[in-house]
């Protein structure tokens, strides 16, 4: 009885071992944990305030379909920082909201939520090209102070990485994804006067706030 | 007593690579003191990108402040403009600079840097063939390969230099580079490897140098 308990313990042990491996051999986990540039350029006269959910700030993307291979990648932390720092460069003032709608500060004249709405990426297997590949869409929403939508557009970001010797499929992707997110920020900073939505608002911000200094100056020069 | 020099072979046997070098020059280079080069490469190609460290190694080649020139890192250009040379926003023609330069900011950093060049350096490396098979077994008595096996790589780099100031092409460069390695596998692996890439960064920034600084070309 000793005897078989003994030998039963090392197979089980074996068995177990050799099923995690199998099972690790076909799930990859990228965290992506980047750190972006401000952007140079001119700041919109505006006050901002920028909502980030926590859906949001720890966006995981799982891949589970049944002809590609188990993944797990997690943007939230890149993103979250990446959306911080161009959106807190683009504007005059800016706040992080932790909640929204409610506790908007007085000074906030318009809220950004941005949301991810689909992740995509190819490996050089299935494309047959040596580069991995990845698309990230965000859903973009701008908000006046009382909630009501003022913009709603889409921004499209890809990165691509070629594959390198030595490299893991891991590190590819997340380099990848990397160059996608600064991608997404190069399109929100330079897109972001291009939105005919936002177009007018900023117009008429701007007209608001000339007729504002105009009525200072003749009120003084009276 | 033979064992030095077998290693020696080994580290020093690399596979043949041929690189040629074509140039097409505007105006000669005129680098200042405190002039600076920055070297990026394209990336908006779809089935193709220009390798990062083929940037890095062109960079690292003609860096060489005692002969007046100083490399700007790709990596630390790109990101103190950020976002106005990333893939999709960098601009492709010398005419676009102009629109460029109306951003306060960017003509403040780049006057700063003192960018005199911009370098755009657009190609990639392939495997184009490759032939043989080696297997190896791993037994109870040891471990060994037996087989032979052969790839041919081929590099096609073409660099444009922008005078910056003048805003205007100074000229192209293009470098095709093609070798072949072969690994033989009796018991070890051989790798003979053909550094086609290497050659061709090598090849192009020793042509860059005469680009930038003619007088090198003359006083070497």
């Amino acid at each position: 009885m000793k005897y078989r308990i003994k030998a039963a313990l090392p197979l089980h042990f074996t068995a177990v071992v050799l099923f995690s491996l199998l099972v690790a051999a076909c799930s990859h986990t990228v965290r992506v944990e980047g750190k972006y540039p401000s952007p140079v350029g001119e700041q919109l006269p505006l006050s901002v305030g920028i909502y980030l959910s926590d859906d949001f700030r720890n966006y995981i993307y799982e891949e589970d379909s049944e002809d590609r291979e188990e993944w797990k990648i997690n943007t939230g932390r890149a993103q979250k920082n990446l959306f911080e720092t161009v959106l807190g460069s683009m504007f005059t003032n800016t706040v992080s909201l932790s909640e929204y709608p409610q506790k908007v500060p007085d000074n906030v004249e318009l809220v950004i939520v941005p949301e991810v709405r689909e992740l995509q990426f190819t490996m050089p297997r299935e494309t047959r090209v040596n580069i991995f590949e990845v698309w990230i869409k965000y859903d973009m929403n701008a908000y006046d102070p009382r909630g009501q939508q003022v913009a709603s557009w889409v921004i499209t970001a890809y990165g691509k990485t070629p594959t390198a010797f030595l490299k893991s499929q891991e590190q590819a992707l997340t380099q990848a994804i990397n160059i996608a997110l600064r991608d997404a920020g190069a399109t929100l900073y330079t897109g972001f006067e291009k939105v005919p939505e936002l177009q007018a608002f900023l117009s008429g911000k701007l007209r608001s706030a000339s007729l504002q200094e105009f009525k200072v100056k003749s009120s003084k020069a009276e | 007593m033979f064992k030095p020099f077998i290693i020696f072979a080994l580290i020093f046997l690399t596979g043949c690579t041929t690189v040629v070098i074509d140039e097409y020059r505007r105006s000669d280079g005129e680098l200042r003191a405190g002039d600076s080069v920055v070297i990026l490469g394209r990336r908006h190609s779809s089935d193709y990108e220009t390798e990062p460290d083929l940037i890095a190694c062109v960079g690292r080649e003609l860096h060489n402040p005692e002969m007046g020139v100083n490399i700007i890192p790709e990596k630390e250009f790109v990101d103190i403009m950020y976002p106005w040379f990333e893939p999709r926003t960098a601009p492709m023609h010398v005419r676009s600079l102009d629109r460029l330069m109306e951003n306060e900011g960017v003509r403040e950093r780049m006057e700063n840097y003192g960018v005199k060049y911009i370098v755009w350096i657009d190609g990639s490396t392939e495997t184009t063939a490759s032939a043989g098979s080696i297997s190896c077994t791993i037994s109870t008595g040891g471990a060994g390969c037996f087989g032979f096996g052969t790839w041919d790589k081929e590099s096609d780099y073409e660099a444009s230099v922008w005078d910056f100031r003048d805003r205007e092409l100074s000229g192209k460069l293009s470098a095709d580079a093609k070798g072949t390695s072969y690994m033989p596998a009796i018991v070890i692996p051989i790798p003979l490897i053909a550094r086609v890439q290497n050659n061709a960064c090598k090849g192009m920034a020793a042509q860059l140098q005469q680009f930038l600084v003619p007088a090198s070309g003359t006083s070497s």
